[in-house]
């Protein structure tokens, strides 16, 4: 897993992101359909963007303020933690 | 024979449920007890959540001998409830509907007590009286929808018999109200309280305060005991629920009623609910702990009813949301 972190100068935003690689391209797209459908639960100062790319979830933060990101990045591992957890007792995803 | 897997979440309960065709396989559930005189918050109750979840789902597989094959759709419920623990819930149900290849429901939680109670008991077309930590609504179905004839203005009478045991500290295992229910039984002085009907509506946080207040200054002065407040309470509070139930059967014409949530498995507000119907030659149903407090059967159940009329939840459509009336659902499996 990979992250990275820093302050964008032109928007003077933090930005956040993170990398998770995963056993195969569908488990990762599995990941990346659990963890999307819910929005921030707060509305402005934030957003959070999923995407796959082969067998890696990314996922990149944007946020006004370094609390908000906090709070946001340690929500979504606790959900990401769950997800794997899931896939690891209950997978691999059965053909389609 | 449809299968089909729910799992409910919303509030300090986890449990999920298999049913084939009105028949429970299998309804394990943990509660999340906080010490006395402490609520359940959102975030701790979601950690409780997710570190019970997955052993719960093992054992609803394995109680009902079940493989993840077998079953035909996965059920969770959507709201209303506290975000947080809705959330963990989903986010299981819609990992495991994928990796199972399986359709995936969003259920409502009001519409999954509603359905669980009717299959259990049988009762036709009642008009329901459901009552918990979190709801106070009086029901009845008509033409698609199960639409909300009273209901509390303010705080659920649930939340007023927890809030009211904090107080006093009165023990949260199993479940505060269980406890008064309990100690109510050994209340011999009734004291008088706020009655706050207002038509068909209820409201319990004017009460709440009154007693608040009265527990502080009638129990240091030895005025009266904390069994006969659990006593008043729960004769005032219940008292009220039956007149706007009474008064929704007047209205419908219904000959039945059914009680379903937490609060319904109280047995004082059953006897008191059926002096009533005995009085009106009306019929009530009701059931016990198991599928009156939260449990994963009931999503399960309004689940089947939802999926065998065609309904499924698109993974994009699937977020949860803490507020989703009773009213909002279109019913497209009753005539």
């Amino acid at each position: 897993m990979e992250t990275d972190g820093e302050t964008n100068q032109e928007s003077g935003k933090l930005e956040f992101s993170l990398d998770v690689p995963f056993p195969s391209a569908r488990e990762a797209s599995i990941a990346l359909r659990s963890l999307s459908p819910d929005r921030e639960p707060r509305k402005g100062g934030i957003t959070k963007h999923l995407t796959v790319a082969g067998s890696t979830l990314s996922v990149r933060w944007s946020a006004d303020e370094a609390r908000i990101l906090r709070v946001s990045v340690n929500s979504f591992l606790d959900h990401l933690k769950l997800v794997l957890e899931t896939m690891e007792m209950f997978g691999p995803p059965v053909d389609l | 024979m449809t299968v089909v897997i729910g799992f409910e979440g919303s509030a300090n309960k986890i449990g999920i449920g298999i049913i084939r065709d009105g028949e429970v396989l299998s309804n394990p559930r943990r509660t999340y007890i906080t010490p006395p005189g402490q609520g359940f918050m959102p975030s701790d109750t979601a950690r409780h959540h997710r570190a019970v979840i997955l052993t719960v789902l093992k054992e609803a597989l394995e109680q009902a001998g079940l493989k993840p094959a077998d079953i035909d759709c996965v059920a969770y419920t959507k709201g209303p409830g506290m975000g947080a623990p809705l959330v963990t819930v989903a986010l299981v149900a819609r990992t495991v509907a994928q990796l199972w290849g399986k359709p995936l429901l969003g259920v409502n939680h009001c519409i999954g007590h509603i359905e669980m109670g009717r299959l259990i008991t049988k009762a036709n077309n009642p008009t329901v009286l459901y009552v918990s930590g979190g709801n106070t609504q009086v029901i009845a179905y008509s033409e698609r929808r199960y639409r909300i004839f009273g209901e509390t203005i303010d705080i659920a009478v649930g939340n007023c018999l927890d809030r009211f045991a904090r107080v006093i500290k009165i023990s949260n295992d199993p479940s505060p109200g269980y406890n008064i229910e309990q100690m109510a039984k050994k209340g011999s002085q009734y004291v008088e309280l706020p009655y706050t009907v207002k038509g068909m509506d209820v409201s319990f946080s004017g009460i709440l305060s009154y007693i608040e207040e009265a527990a502080n200054k009638m129990l240091s002065s030895g005025q009266c005991t904390a069994e006969d407040l659990c006593f008043s309470l729960q004769e005032t509070v219940f008292s009220m629920l039956v007149e706007i139930t009474e008064r929704a059967m007047a209205h419908c014409g219904s000959q039945e009623v059914l009680i379903v949530g937490g609060v319904g498995c109280n047995l004082r507000l059953q006897e008191m609910m059926g002096v009533m119907c005995q009085e009106r030659g009306a019929k009530l149903f009701a059931t016990d702990e198991r599928f009156c407090i939260d449990n994963g059967a009931m999503i399960a159940q309004a689940g089947w009813e939802m999926f065998r009329s065609g309904q499924v939840t698109e993974l994009e459509d699937s977020w949860i949301t803490q507020r989703y009336r009773t009213d909002e659902v279109e019913v497209t499996w009753r005539d």
